[in-house]
């Protein structure tokens, strides 16, 4: 039988006691002894006097000190308990590794602090209760884990390296801390070994992949669970943002589409506030209804006004857990759709070429003009672009890729890039259906070719409500009915990709199809882009038909290039010239050079999520990693951002049963939240602070009710 | 009821002996007096009336000079002036002993003694035999009536020897003296009445029945009246009671209603016997109230005669 306190500062609120002592010592009347002759008549009045019943001053002090004593009792949180002390920390020489769960999610709030405040808190508590010949190492379980301090008794040390620290941007990876954590313990000569996982039990950190149990060796596990004390909870997080520019419109607009995820499992959200801020101004505002466990998407458009790099954030309104909250990107609006033609039948004589007309109908005059900039390119010379320089890829006539191309082509489709095929009689039909099975939405049939004067095949003339399709009206229209065609593949749809068909022939093939893969278009014409199958491109119509669908498929993808980091992925990019040095700004302000290494610089410190700006200047510039200031001639090159893997605000959390699995034969404890009774044993007992506040309460009740009769 | 004819030579004593004679004395020459008639008939020079003898009468009174007229025994009575026996009944228990912490008077005792003084003076000046008892549970001092000037030495000698001490039993001090006392003559009782005795009256009604005078003089300080303490006190009793702590506050209407009660119930009683029943405050001169009686007394006295 015990009585334990999480709190025993405050029983030094029982010298409050004296007060009231003090009080009644002051206030004390002298007490006068006095002969006097009618004493039995002062018996016969008190008896009969009502006042009779005065209390007795030193009861009411009793009660009063009584009153005091309980207060600053219940306030040190007492714990009563039956059972003997546990054997939760060893008083015995003992080797004992803290896993210290630092991801972002241990950042929620709940009684003013963090998770992972309480969580240090607790291992300081405990590191300072341990032994004096015990030992103790702190584990960081964000991912990668890693020992954040070896082998110590010294428990300031703790206190030193933790005391200040926040919990990272990372999420969490339990299995690899426990490996560490064994790696450790097996290093120990201490007999007895303890285990301590501070933590929010999220799901997602329980990772078994990153971890198996080698040997024979057991060690008791305590898992100290943070999330119960939880209070308004982590209701919503910013799973994704896209941006789009869309050329079609000559309004140049962006669109910024954002993913919310509720992640209550049992609460719809009503009008969650999701707000749009573009270089530091808040863009738009709006409110959006979500579904339980489910997410929901707004897009915020607005007219880009000039070409400037944009600088953004999604915001939702504040919960418990502010990190997820916010997601940010950046975007560099195109001033043109660079667009990669490739010819897969050059000629000498350049009007032959199957790309001629194409390049002339998509930059007729001057880039400003059309907005498109083609660049043409023969099969050979393929594999030294870089396809993520273009936001639209045509592949006019080509018989196949080099090796392993289409799998680059694949990628730059998924991140959003376009592709416009065009057939031809160069095409191997079967290399397009084998490999580029996962892009194409078709399958490519025959040739089918008109007789010698035979009537050609001819398009299917009616209004359309496609995008691309609508504007063209009326006259022009009629004229597309006279293009001639000779040639052309015929298609069998493939059963797992969606297609869609805006144009066919007047014979129920498929003149073009359009298609989506991941987040970039695909789309197919079945004829050929020069004059060799058809006679489209010397039409007036060929040239709004080849523009428009290529700013319809195009999506402004330069910014592709930067694709979107999540905390702790290593950001690089090739750089130009050795003679030029890249400074990035990081999110707090903080200046740094990142390393170069065969012309690609790399960045690996993205441990905050934000937007990172990248600058450039002269080499010349000192070679300290970190700077304080920009040195001066920098210019401005770019930026990148940073988000968190939205992963770790995930509120489900893993079973007891789920633990068990992950590391079978364990001795395993649970404790919800960290008290200090877990420390002095009596795990079991009952708080009793809510007692003894009742008795303080029915003391004072009782005081007052004495001293009101009095 | 030590009858000494040698005083002790106690300077003290002889002292206050000194202030008390000069107290009383003072007192009954300022006041003076008149004089005292006494309803009693005795022998005396002063001729009064004349009687059919009957059987016990003194041989000696009978006029023969009337009978030789007449043939008729007739008794010769006198007016009887001089021989008024007066006994002053002092109570001297704890109780009397009360000395006031804020003293606006005489000390209780003092007040008693000074009037018991100036009583036996005025008796003696006037030839009337007077007589002191002095008694808490039981008579501890009789010194018995005299007319004699010189008498005044024992009494006041007597007053000054006497402490207070002990509990005042006055049912069973005057059903013990009431033999003793003479049968006609004036009883003065001097006390606090501080008692719980219940009796009293019963015991008051047996010596009017004996044809005694009395007349009660209630004496108390006037801390006991309205009881003006403050603070927490434990009033530890001057007789048996045990000793009580308490705040005066809580009790003082209480204890005011009970002494008033108390000297109302004495005055009444005392009315319905045909006592004479004097309070007096010790903040109360003297003299004042001393005139007072004497004044009620004439003129009950007048209405007598």
């Amino acid at each position: 039988m015990s009585l334990n306190f999480l709190s025993p500062l405050y029983l030094f609120g029982l010298l409050g006691m004296t007060i009231p002592i003090m009080v009644h010592l002051l206030t004390r009347r002298q007490q006068k002894h006095l002969r006097f002759s009618a004493v039995h008549l002062l018996l016969q009045s008190q008896k009969r006097s009502i006042k009779r019943s005065t209390p007795n001053r030193r009861f009411l002090l009793f009660i009063r000190c009584l009153g005091i004593a309980l207060l600053s009792l219940a306030l040190a949180n007492p714990i009563f308990s039956f059972s003997g002390p546990s054997d939760f920390l060893p008083n015995s020489p003992s080797a004992n590794v803290f896993i210290l769960d630092d991801s972002y999610s241990m950042g929620t709030l709940a009684d003013q602090k963090s998770y992972y405040t309480h969580a240090v808190d607790a291992l300081l508590d405990m590191s300072q209760s341990l032994s004096s010949e015990s030992v103790y190492s702190v584990v960081s379980a964000s991912g990668p884990a890693r020992v954040l301090l070896d082998w110590s008794t010294d428990s300031s040390k703790a206190e030193k390296l933790l005391k200040l620290s926040q919990p990272s941007s990372r999420t969490t990876d339990i299995g690899q801390a426990i490996a560490e954590t064994f790696r450790l313990l097996d290093s120990a000569s201490q007999k007895k070994k303890r285990v301590y996982i501070l933590t929010d039990r999220d799901k997602n950190g329980w990772n078994e992949e990153s971890f198996s149990l080698t040997g024979e060796t057991r060690y008791p596990i305590n898992i100290i669970d943070f999330s119960g004390m939880r209070q308004g909870g982590n209701r919503a997080a910013v799973e994704h943002t896209e941006v789009r520019q869309e050329f079609l419109s000559n309004s140049r607009v962006i669109r910024v589409k954002t993913k919310i995820l509720n992640l209550s499992q049992t609460k719809p959200i009503r009008k969650l506030k999701v707000s749009l801020w573009i270089n530091g101004k808040k863009q738009n505002e709006g409110t959006l209804d979500i579904p339980t466990k489910s997410s929901a998407e707004k897009e915020f458009s607005f007219p880009l006004k000039e070409n400037v790099a944009l600088n953004g954030e999604v915001r939702i309104e504040d919960d418990s857990l502010l990190k997820d909250n916010v997601r940010f990107f950046n975007y560099q609006p195109n001033r043109t759709i660079k667009t990669l033609v490739v010819d897969g039948d050059p000629k000498t004589i350049e009007h032959q070429s199957e790309t001629f007309y194409l390049e002339r109908a998509l930059n007729p005059f001057s880039v400003s003009l059309s907005n498109i900039e083609p660049t043409v390119s023969t099969l050979a010379e393929l594999s030294t672009r870089d396809l993520f320089d273009y936001s639209v890829i045509m592949l006019c006539n080509v018989r196949d890729l080099p090796f392993g191309y289409e799998q680059e082509l694949e990628k730059f489709v998924m991140r959003g890039g376009a592709l416009f095929i065009t057939l031809g009689d160069q095409v191997d039909a079967k290399f397009y259906n084998e490999r580029m099975g996962n892009i194409l939405s078709v399958r490519l049939q025959a040739i089918h070719q008109i007789a010698k004067d035979g009537e050609p095949f001819r398009l299917l003339i009616k209004p359309s409500k496609h995008p691309v399709l609508k504007v063209l009206k009326g006259r022009t229209l009629e004229e597309m009915k006279s293009i001639r065609f000779h040639s052309l593949y015929s298609v069998e749809p493939r059963e797992n990709l969606k297609l869609t068909v805006p144009m066919s022939f007047e014979n129920k093939f498929p003149a073009l199809i359009e298609s989506t893969a991941g987040k970039g278009k695909v789309i197919l014409f079945v004829s050929s882009i020069d004059r060799d199958w058809n006679n489209f491109s010397i039409q007036p119509t060929f040239l709004p038909w080849i523009q428009r669908w290529v700013k319809y498929s195009a999506r402004g993808l330069d910014s592709l290039m930067l694709k979107e980091l999540l905390v702790g992925e290593p950001f690089s990019r090739e750089e130009p010239s050795e003679s030029s040095q890249t400074y990035i700004v990081l999110p707090g302000g903080k200046t740094t050079r990142p390393s170069f290494e065969n012309g690609q610089v790399t960045f690996e410190s993205t441990n905050r999520p934000g937007i990172y700006q990248l600058y450039r200047g002269s080499s010349k510039a000192d070679t300290n990693a970190t700077l304080l200031q920009l040195p001066p001639g920098t210019e401005p090159a770019g930026s990148f951002s940073v988000n968190i893997d939205t992963t770790e605000s995930s509120s489900i959390k893993i079973t007891n049963e789920e633990i068990e699995n992950f590391l079978p034969g364990m001795d395993i404890t649970y404790f919800d939240g960290y008290q200090k009774r877990d420390l002095n044993g009596s795990e079991g007992g009952s708080p009793m602070s809510t007692a003894f506040m009742l008795l303080m309460g029915s003391m004072l009740l009782f005081e007052g009710w004495l001293v009101r009769k009095e | 009821m030590s009858d000494k004819t040698t005083f002790d030579s106690d300077p003290e004593v002889l002292s206050r002996i000194a202030s008390l004679n000069i107290c009383a004395t003072n007192l009954v020459e300022g006041l003076l007096s008149g004089h005292h008639r006494s309803r009693h008939k005795g022998s005396s020079v002063e001729f009064a009336e004349y009687k059919d003898y009957s059987p016990g009468d003194e041989i000696k009174h009978i006029d023969w000079k009337v009978v030789g007229k007449t043939d008729k025994y007739h008794v010769k009575q006198f007016e009887q002036s001089t021989n008024l026996k007066a006994t002053i009944l002092l109570d001297t228990s704890g109780s009397m002993g009360y000395e006031s912490p804020d003293p606006r008077g005489m000390k209780k005792m003092d007040y008693a003694r000074t009037l018991v003084a100036a009583l036996s003076y005025l008796f003696l000046k006037q030839y009337d035999a007077v007589g002191l008892s002095l008694f808490n549970e039981n008579v501890i001092n009789h010194i018995p009536p005299r007319s004699k000037p010189a008498h005044f030495q024992h009494i006041l000698h007597g007053l000054a020897t006497m402490t207070p001490t002990g509990v005042t039993r006055l049912e069973d001090v005057i059903g013990n003296l009431v033999e003793r006392l003479p049968s006609r003559g004036i009883l003065i009782l001097v006390s606090d009445f501080l008692t719980k005795e219940t009796e009293v009256e019963q015991k008051l009604k047996l010596l009017v029945s004996r044809g005694l005078e009395v007349i009660l003089f209630h004496i108390l300080d006037p801390d006991e009246v309205s009881f003006p303490f403050e603070g927490d006190i434990v009033f530890e009793s001057l007789e048996d009671d045990p000793q009580v702590g308490l705040d005066p506050e809580d009790i003082r209407e209480t204890y005011k209603r009970e002494i008033q009660n108390q000297i109302q119930y004495y005055r009444s009683c005392c009315a319905g016997l045909g006592i004479d029943y004097v309070f007096l405050e010790t903040s109360t001169p003297l003299e004042q109230g001393l005139s007072y009686y004497l004044l009620r007394r004439k003129s009950l006295g007048k209405s007598r005669t």
